[in-house]
């Protein structure tokens, strides 16, 4: 068993792995993904469709379904203690109270048949251990916190009753009413207008400085990242591939999916050129590459990248990490002289450049 | 709420109506007809038989005009002694009788008489509701707790070796006919084995009176524990019949409704609230399954009315349905559309219930 972190860091996540077993045979969804989250940060976790964000987010709330799922190995320490010890009751004391999430679908997330009030009075009931008049009451407090109006009258509705922004306001509501002490949201805008998300990520961003929470912020949306978040973790199949700063990784992103990640948005500039693309797609599950998983896709990709894993390490000093073998020492015996093909020829050198010393 | 009740009321109106004309007609194209039954019954005079033929509008070779004037009259529309849809005191004759309006048909609560015994047929229906009440009621109960239950409990422990067991009885109940399900429980647990009686709703040996009789009643008020436990060792084997099939088909309908509804998205913000499980799944899983299963068990209350028809034949069970097996076989046309129509009465109104009670559930219905 590892030892608990030091006590700025409210969220240890090391090494974590969980599988779904389906008909077909194992998904790795999570395979060995560590990062922290100190108190009242805000961390980003970016990736394509597929690569393990939800997974990775149900996991620390422990909301996998077993069976399918099952949470194979790892260790979340958070807020002094590994939470994947503790048993499901123990558990109950600290989903909702400690830790809350928002989720990607406010559409569907809310019960139909029970109103707003209901709702959250339920979890401040449950963790606050106060009566239904009070838990009522903070309701209200936290409807009118994340800014919809009426909240007295809001209180008594239905979901139905409300436009999607204002469903995501009400989870955002509901996940803050017990004063958790990290906030996860999985995609919190994905669904909602552009206008909308503009102003749940305003709003998001206020309750945070307000409350102290830490946020675990998960999105595709790099310019989401950019405005938000201070510390950037890159996932890919499953894997993390690249941690560091928010400045760090989007100014000089090491991790070539990375690159292509940024590469990829569109820009104001080139309008009317063809998009950067990441070519191909995103590994079959069952078929995981056995070295580098970005390999098959990788522009650079050399000898070593299809037969060994790349380690998660820091280029320098710092929280920086990339699991790279351009940026790594190749394992002994592997030659590293890569193979490449002139297109890619000047960049190689440059990536290349301080590592093969 | 009360306007969407009182608008749901009243849209039941033309179903009734249109229910009625069906039961009516298709009796009355029936081979045969009323006249014909009359002229076999020794007991009656050719005069008799002429008068009634006249209270009722009935005509012994009818065009489609003398039809809807037998129903009309049969509805109490029109007045069939005095010809007109005016009423003896003048006044339109579908109006209630103590409001000038006529007395004769359905709506003034005249059913005509039996064509087999003579009497009121609304009396001789009366006279059989408490058994079929008796029945219906205890199946119903127990046909929604079990299937509900069952339901719930496969789908919370899916795959469990509980989910496994109520999936294979399921599958041999679903298969079996009703009445091969009575006869076979009679020959078991009746003739063989003994434990349970298969005729009847009381031991007529130790009963002072019929059953459902004033003096009945009375010596069943002034003890009433040795005639419920009669009632009840006498419904165990037509209950089981009635409503193993449909429960077997319904305990998968609740799983299935459940699985759906854990799936949900809420259910899964529910969890992440850190609420109980139990409460997961009765406040948010439960609740939000109840719709469909709402929806279904009204649709299936006709299922149990046509059911109970076989099973009280099978059981001798003194009640509506037992009568209507009777009914046919004797060819007793107004006691039989009299039944048609009050089971279709009951129908209607407990899917009003059910409609009622769906509304109640889920907020998103607009009442207006
Ligand atoms: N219940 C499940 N059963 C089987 N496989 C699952 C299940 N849930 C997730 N997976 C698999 O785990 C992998 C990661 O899924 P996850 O939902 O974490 O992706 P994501 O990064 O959140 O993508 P998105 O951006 O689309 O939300 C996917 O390959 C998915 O097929
Ligand atoms: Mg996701």
């Amino acid at each position: 068993m590892g030892t608990p972190p030091p006590p700025d860091v409210l969220l240890d996540v090391r090494d974590l792995r969980t599988y779904f077993r389906v008909m077909d045979g194992t998904v790795p969804a999570v395979d060995g993904v560590s990062f922290q989250v100190h108190r009242g940060e805000t961390l980003g976790v970016v990736g394509e469709s597929g690569c393990g964000k939800s997974v990775t987010a149900l996991t620390i709330m422990r909301l996998i379904e077993t069976p399918p799922g099952e949470i194979v190995g790892g260790e979340v320490w958070f807020n002094g203690r590994d939470i994947l010890t503790l048993s499901s009751d123990e558990m109950l004391q600290v989903r909702g109270a400690e830790m809350a999430m928002i989720f990607q679908e406010p559409m569907t997330s809310l019960n139909p048949v029970l109103t707003i009030g209901d709702q959250i009075a339920e979890a401040v009931v449950a963790h606050k251990k106060v009566g239904h008049k009070a838990a009522w009451d903070r309701a209200i407090e936290m409807l009118q916190l994340v800014g919809i109006p009426e909240a007295q009258r809001r209180v008594k509705q239905h979901p139905h009753e409300l436009s999607g922004g204002m469903r995501q306001r009400v989870m955002i509501a509901l996940a803050l009413s017990c004063d958790p002490k990290l906030l996860i949201a999985d995609e919190p805008t994905t669904a909602l207008d552009v206008t909308i998300q503009a102003q749940i990520l305003e709003l998001i961003r206020r309750v945070q400085e307000e409350t102290g929470t830490a946020l675990l912020l998960i999105t595709h949306d790099l310019g989401v990242v950019a405005e938000t978040v201070q510390r950037v973790v890159v996932m890919y199949a499953g894997k993390v591939v690249e941690t560091g700063t928010v400045d760090e990784v989007l100014q000089d992103p090491k991790h070539p999916y990375t690159e292509g990640l940024l590469a990829s948005i569109p820009s104001q500039g080139l309008r009317g050129t063809r998009l950067n693309v990441i070519r191909g797609s995103i590994p079959n599950p069952f078929r995981m590459p056995v070295g580098c998983r970005f390999a098959p896709r990788c522009p650079y990709a050399f000898d070593p990248c299809r037969d060994h894993e790349p380690p998660l390490e820091g280029p320098g000093d710092g929280d920086r990490r990339v699991a790279c073998w351009l940026h790594s020492r190749p394992p002994f015996g592997i030659e590293h002289r890569p193979r490449y093909g002139t297109s890619t020829a000047t960049a190689l050198a440059q990536r290349t450049a301080g590592v093969a010393s | 709420m009360t306007q969407y009740i009182v608008r749901r009321v009243i849209q039941a109106i033309p179903v009734l109506f249109l229910i009625s004309v069906v039961s009516f007609v298709l009796m009355m194209q029936a081979p045969g007809g009323p006249a014909a039954q009359f002229n076999q019954n020794p007991h009656i005079s050719p005069a008799q038989i002429n008068k009634w033929l006249a209270d009722w509008c009935l005509v012994r070779q009818p065009t489609v005009m003398d039809t809807v004037r037998e129903y009309l009259g049969w509805l109490g529309v029109w007045n069939c002694t005095g010809g007109s849809f005016l009423s003896a005191h003048g006044l339109p004759n579908f109006l209630p009788a103590f409001l000038g309006g006529g007395t004769n048909g359905i709506l003034h609560g005249d059913f005509g008489y039996s064509i087999e015994t003579g009497q009121p047929v609304l009396q001789m229906i009366l006279a059989r509701l408490p058994a079929t009440l008796i029945l219906m009621g205890t199946a119903f109960v127990l046909w929604a707790t079990i299937a509900i239950l069952a339901g719930v409990l496969a789908a919370v422990k899916r795959y469990s070796f509980f989910d496994q067991s109520v999936t294979f009885v399921s599958y041999v109940f679903y298969s079996l006919p009703t009445f091969w399900l009575g006869l076979i429980l009679i020959f078991i647990f009746g003739v063989t084995l003994r434990w349970f009686p298969v005729q009847g709703i009381v031991n007529v040996r130790n009963t002072p009176a019929p059953f459902a009789t004033s003096a009945y009643w009375a010596a069943f008020a002034a003890n009433p524990l040795p005639y419920l436990y009669d009632i009840g060792a006498h419904l165990v084997l037509p209950v089981v019949t009635l409503i193993a099939v449909s429960i077997a088909g319904d305990s998968r309908f609740v799983r299935s409704a459940m699985l759906d509804s854990l799936h949900q998205d809420y259910v899964r913000t529910a969890r992440a609230k850190g609420i109980s499980e139990r409460q997961v799944i009765v406040r948010h899983a439960f609740r939000n399954a109840m719709l469909p299963i709402l929806t279904n068990l009204a649709l299936e209350i006709a299922f149990l009315f046509s059911g109970a028809i076989v099973t009280e034949t099978v059981f001798s069970w003194p009640g509506m349905g037992r009568l209507y097996y009777d009914g046919v076989n004797a060819r007793d046309y107004f006691l039989l559309m009299g039944i048609l129509l009050i089971g279709s009465v009951l129908v209607v109104v407990m899917n009003l219930v059910a409609d009622i009670a769906y509304a109640i559930a889920d907020p998103r219905i607009r009442y207006d």
